[in-house]
C-alpha cells in the first residue's frame, strides 16, 4: 500500500516536472558590445534580438515555450567578453548570441563549441567559420563571399585597372581590405593607393589628396558609416571623379543622412540593408522604428535574423534539443515564405556560412537605388 | 605596535589566503576567470603602486607594460617556448624600457610626466597594432597556451587560478621586502622630498630610474599571465583605458599603501560585475560609486581605515592624557 502511495506520489511528481519543462521558457543569452568603441553595433545587435522575442512570445513562442534573453555587456573588449560569454554558458543556455566583435568572436568561440553550444554570431570576418567549428554560425556574409562579388564588379562593370583602398585600421576594415587585395592580385588589378584611416577620424583632407594624386580608375572605402560620411564629403570637395565603390557601411541610410548630396554616386555591395526591395524587410524595418524611434543598421538586422533562425531551427527539429541544433541549422534551408521572421530565403552550409541574396546599390539622388540582384548561389 | 595587534594582523592575514584557496573550489569557471584576472591586475597594479605611490611618478603607461608583457608571452609560447621564458623576455625588456622611459622622469614631474608616459602608451598601441609581422596586428594571437608548471597543467579554470594567485602570492612577498628595504625607503624619501633626500646621500637619479623600471617589470608580469588567461590578445585591451584602468586601482586602493592595489583591483575587477545586475546602468553606478569614494577619501579606500585608526590611536592618546592631568590635579 505505501509503495502504491509512494509510486503515485512519484507520478505525480513526474508529471508535473514536465508540464513544468513543456511551459518554462526556453534560455537564450546574448553578449554584445552594449559599451565601449562598438556600442552601436551591440545595441543594434540587441534591439534586434528583443524586438524579434517580443513578436515571437506575442505569438505564443516556440513550440509553445516563450523564448527569454539574458543580456551581458562585453564592453568591445574581448578579455571581458571572454568572461562573459564564460558566465552565459555556466547557466547553459540554448543557444549563445553575440559576440559581434570579430576579434570577441574569436575568444569565445572555443568555449562555447568545447560546452557543445551553438553561437550565433554578428562577426564578419573571413578566418572566424575556417578552423573548423561546428557550433560557430554567422547572421551575415563573411568579407570571403562579399568581398570577391565587389571586386568581380570593380573588374567586368568599371574595367578599373588600378584602385586605390582606404580601410579602417580594426579587424574589421583590416580583415576586408585583405580579402579585397587578394581579389585585386587576381584581376591583375594595381592598387595605387593603400590608405590605412583610425576609428572615429574626423579629417579625410590628406588620404583625399593622397587619392588625387594616385589617380586611380576606383575607388573602394571600407569604412564605417560616419567615416564613410566624412570621407564622401571630402572626395566631392576635392573633386575626385573615380567611381567610388563599397559595401554595406558606404552605402546604408545613414551614411546618406550624414553625406547629404556627397553620397550621390557611391555604389557598393549589400547584404543586409533596411533599404532592400524586400517588402518583409521594409516591414521590419517599421516595426523597428516604431518601437526604437530611429532606422536600424545591418546589425539591428543581424539581432533579429538570430531569433529567427533559433525559432526556425527548433521548429524544424520540432523540440528544444541544445545538442543536435547545430547539426540541424548546418545545410538548413529557411525559406521567408513558411517563416516571413527571416526576412530572406536563406541557407547555412557545413561551416556555419551563410548564402542569401545579395544586392548591388548605387545611391541617387539621396535614395539607395538597387542596380541589381545578386542571386542566392543555391 | 603592540604584540596583540601585530597576532591579529597576522591572523586576519592568513585568514584572507585561506579563503582566497579554498572558497573558489567549488567557484563555476566564470568566477574563477573573474578572480584570475583580479590576481592578475593586483600584480600590475603593484608594479604601478611603487612607481606612484612610493617613489611619486605619474605613470600613464602601466598598460602598456601589460601589453608588452602579454605579447612577448604569446608570441613565445604559439611558437612552443615555454613561459618562464617568456616571463624572462618580459621582465628584462620592460625593465630595460621602463629605465629609459625614466629618463624624462628627471627632468619633467607630474602631469608633464603624464604626458611623455601617455604618448610612450599611444606608441605601443600603434606597434602592437600595425607591426603585423610580429604581432599579427588587428587580427590578434588566438591558441595561446597555459603552461604546465612544476608538472601540472594548469590549462582547467581552477589550476590556472591557483597559478595566478601563486604568482600573486611571490610578487606580494617580493615587494613586502623591497619596500621594507633601504631602497623602499630611499623612495619613499625621493616622494616625500627629493631635494631633503639627495642631501641624505641617496642617488635620487638612480632611484627614480629604478622605481620607474621594477613598476614597469611588474607590468610586463601581469602581461605574461593575461595571454594564456585570455588565450587570445588583441590590441585593445592594451590601449590607453587599461592604463587609465590600472593607475584607477592604485588610487581607490590607497596609493603608497602595501594593501591598496589588492583592494582597487578588487573594486575594479569585481565591483562592475557585482553591479551588472543593474543592467544598462552598471557602469554609471561604478563610475559614480568611484567618485563619491574619492570625494570622501581622496587617499583611497585604506586612507579611510588610517584615518580611523589614527583618530582612534589619537583619542586613546587624549583620553589618556585626561586621565594623567586629572589625577595630577586631584593630587595633593
Amino acid at each position: 500500500m505505501r509503495s502504491r502511495i509512494f509510486a503515485g506520489l512519484l507520478l505525480a511528481t513526474v508529471s508535473a516536472a514536465t508540464a513544468f519543462a513543456q511551459g518554462a521558457p526556453i534560455k537564450l543569452a546574448d553578449v554584445a558590445e552594449l559599451s565601449g568603441g562598438g556600442a552601436t553595433v551591440g545595441n543594434n545587435w540587441k534591439n534586434g534580438i528583443d524586438l524579434a522575442i517580443e513578436e515571437i512570445n506575442a505569438k505564443g513562442g516556440v513550440l509553445g515555450r516563450k523564448l527569454e534573453v539574458t543580456h551581458a555587456d562585453s564592453q568591445s573588449n574581448p578579455g571581458v567578453a571572454r568572461a562573459q560569454v564564460q558566465k552565459a554558458l555556466d547557466n547553459e543556455p540554448y543557444v549563445l548570441l553575440g559576440p559581434g566583435y570579430s576579434g570577441s568572436v574569436k575568444v569565445t568561440s572555443p568555449l562555447a563549441a568545447e560546452a557543445g553550444i551553438t553561437q550565433i554570431m554578428g562577426g564578419e570576418a573571413a578566418e572566424l567559420t575556417q578552423g573548423g567549428n561546428k557550433f560557430l554560425f554567422r547572421t551575415s556574409f563573411g568579407q570571403q563571399s562579399s568581398m570577391p562579388k565587389v571586386a568581380k564588379y570593380i573588374n567586368d562593370e568599371l574595367k578599373a585597372k588600378s584602385v586605390a583602398i582606404v580601410w579602417v585600421n580594426n579587424d574589421f576594415g583590416k580583415g576586408g581590405r585583405d580579402v579585397i587585395s587578394k581579389e585585386f592580385a587576381k584581376y591583375n588589378i594595381k592598387v595605387a593607393a593603400d590608405l590605412s584611416t583610425e576609428a572615429g577620424q574626423a579629417d579625410f583632407a590628406a588620404d583625399v589628396s593622397k587619392i588625387k594624386a594616385a589617380a586611380p580608375d576606383a575607388v573602394f572605402i571600407y569604412l564605417n558609416e560616419e567615416e564613410s560620411a566624412r570621407i564622401l564629403k571630402e572626395l566631392k570637395r576635392q573633386a575626385v571623379a573615380a567611381p567610388l565603390v563599397g559595401e554595406t557601411t558606404l552605402v546604408g541610410q545613414k551614411v546618406v543622412e550624414l553625406a547629404g548630396d556627397a553620397a550621390n554616386g557611391a555604389r557598393g555591395h549589400v547584404g543586409l540593408t533596411t533599404d532592400a526591395p524586400v517588402d518583409l524587410v521594409k516591414a521590419f524595418r517599421e516595426k523597428f522604428v516604431k518601437k526604437y524611434n530611429y532606422v536600424p543598421d545591418h546589425n539591428g538586422l543581424k539581432g533579429y535574423l538570430a531569433i529567427y533562425m533559433v525559432k526556425a531551427t527548433t521548429e524544424k527539429m520540432g523540440k528544444v534539443d541544445p545538442k543536435k541544433f547545430a547539426d540541424t541549422l548546418h545545410g538548413l534551408t529557411i525559406k521567408a515564405a513558411s517563416e516571413p521572421g527571416i526576412l530572406m530565403d536563406v541557407t547555412f552550409d557545413e561551416k556555419g556560412d551563410i548564402d542569401r541574396q545579395g544586392f548591388l546599390v548605387e545611391i541617387v539622388e539621396g535614395k539607395q537605388v538597387v542596380k541589381q540582384v545578386l542571386p542566392k548561389l543555391n | 605596535m603592540t604584540a596583540a595587534g601585530k597576532y591579529w594582523r597576522i591572523a586576519i592575514g592568513v585568514a584572507v589566503i585561506a579563503a582566497l584557496i579554498i572558497v573558489p573550489m567549488n567557484f563555476n569557471r566564470y568566477g574563477l576567470f573573474i578572480l584570475s584576472q583580479w590576481a592578475v591586475m593586483t600584480i600590475a597594479a603593484m608594479g604601478l603602486n611603487l612607481t606612484l605611490g612610493y617613489a611619486g611618478q605619474v605613470s600613464l603607461a602601466q598598460g602598456a607594460f601589460v601589453g608588452i608583457g602579454a605579447y612577448a608571452a604569446a608570441i613565445m609560447t604559439t611558437q612552443g617556448m615555454p613561459l618562464i621564458a617568456a616571463l624572462g623576455v618580459a621582465i628584462v625588456l620592460c625593465f630595460a624600457i621602463g629605465w629609459i622611459l625614466g629618463y624624462p622622469a628627471l627632468r619633467v614631474q607630474h602631469h608633464y610626466l603624464a604626458f611623455v608616459t601617455l604618448a610612450f602608451s599611444t606608441l605601443a598601441f600603434l606597434v602592437f597594432r600595425n607591426e603585423d609581422w610580429l604581432t599579427k596586428g588587428i587580427y590578434g594571437i588566438s591558441n595561446i597556451p597555459r603552461p604546465n608548471v612544476l608538472g601540472f597543467a594548469t590549462s582547467r579554470p581552477l589550476p590556472f587560478y591557483y597559478f595566478c594567485l601563486g604568482s600573486l602570492g611571490v610578487v606580494s612577498l617580493a615587494m613586502w621586502w623591497l619596500i621594507r628595504s633601504p631602497w623602499g625607503r630611499a623612495f619613499v624619501a625621493l616622494r616625500e622630498n627629493p631635494v631633503r633626500a639627495l642631501s641624505l646621500g641617496i642617488d635620487t637619479r638612480r632611484y627614480t630610474l629604478m622605481a620607474f623600471a621594477i613598476g614597469s617589470a611588474l607590468g610586463g608580469v601581469a602581461g605574461t599571465l593575461y595571454a594564456p588567461l585570455t588565450q587570445y590578445i588583441d590590441p585593445v585591451p592594451f590601449n590607453l583605458s587599461l592604463s587609465l584602468d590600472l593607475l584607477m586601482m592604485v588610487i581607490v586602493g590607497g596609493s603608497g599603501f602595501f594593501f591598496g592595489p589588492l583592494l582597487g583591483a578588487m573594486i575594479a575587477v569585481l565591483l562592475p560585475e557585482w553591479l551588472r545586475f543593474t543592467q544598462g546602468y552598471y557602469l554609471m553606478l561604478y563610475a559614480v560609486a568611484v567618485m563619491l569614494l574619492l570625494i570622501y577619501s581622496p587617499s583611497g579606500i585604506l586612507g579611510i581605515l588610517d584615518r580611523y585608526l589614527t583618530e582612534r590611536r589619537t583619542k586613546v592618546a587624549s583620553a589618556l592624557r585626561a586621565v594623567t592631568k586629572s589625577r595630577l590635579e586631584t593630587a595633593p
